[in-house]
């Protein structure tokens, strides 16, 4: 079993910052997400919360050696599910692949939160967990290690592209506030 | 960005042009009605046969409760 956990702040409101999670893709940085499905979506009309449940499809970018291990897969599909909280904002995301499950499970836990000293800044948490538990232990490290590897680097470019979806909000936002 | 189904590519846009705009506006500022309901029914039932033909319905119903979901077949 492998962990990754990362932080950091971004210079913009939560308001911003969360809209910019539903306009994340596509973006040229993550080319290997191909689509973003929106399966299911409630608003809880007494607490306010949105809950979303959304289907990720990523164009798989895995060695030859091991799609022919566990069966060639050209498309993964990754479950996602969030919870956003207007009143206290917090936005939640929780997922998991659904595609290779049996050679590999990845979950990942997401939060934004505003910064409390100050509201202009918000508070981006990550960790997931990726595990190989259904292989013999010795590909196991092996799988985790390189599996890690990707995730890693899947995590840069969609902090790039997310910073270039989050710039043209904000431009549209100072476009639309009179000077 | 194209839905699985690229018919539907035009149906999605109109849906989350609505949802963007409900959500920096009305959702964010407190409103609890969902004005754009209309418009994911319509995107929604258009590509639910080629979710159904990915095979992936009972997947997704096992994956749920590892991510927090409460949602079933019946509510999407």
């Amino acid at each position: 079993m492998k962990f990754f956990e990362t932080s950091y702040s971004f210079n913009s409101s939560w308001d911003a910052t969360t809209l910019a999670c539903w306009r994340k893709y596509p973006n040229d940085k993550t080319p290997h997400v191909k689509h973003v499905e929106i399966l299911s979506r409630e608003l809880d009309p007494t607490t306010g919360i949105l809950k979303t449940e959304r289907l990720i499809i990523v164009s798989q970018n895995v060695p030859r050696i091991i799609t022919k291990m566990v069966g060639a897969q050209e498309q993964a599909y990754v479950l996602e599910y969030s919870e956003v909280d207007p009143s206290s904002k917090t936005l939640t995301l929780r997922s998991t692949n659904l595609t290779m499950k049996n050679f590999l499970a990845v979950t990942e836990h997401i939060t934004y939160t505003p910064l409390e000293s100050d509201p202009e800044k918000t508070i981006f948490k990550q960790n997931a967990v990726l595990s190989a538990d259904g292989m013999m232990s010795r590909f196991a490290t092996l799988i985790e290690d390189y599996s890690l590897k990707v995730f890693k680097a899947n995590a840069i470019v969609g902090k790039l592209g997310f910073e270039q979806v989050l710039e043209r909000i904000l431009s549209e936002q100072r476009a639309q506030v009179p000077l | 960005m194209e839905s699985i189904s690229s018919e539907c590519t035009p149906l999605k846009e109109e849906y989350e042009k609505c949802f963007n705009k409900w959500y920096s506006e009305k959702f964010l500022k407190g409103d609890k009605e969902d004005a754009c309901k209309e418009l994911f029914i319509k995107y929604r039932k258009c590509i639910s046969s080629t979710l159904e033909s990915t095979g992936l319905s009972k997947t997704i119903n096992n994956a749920r409760p590892h991510i927090g979901s409460g949602f079933t077949e019946e509510n999407k």
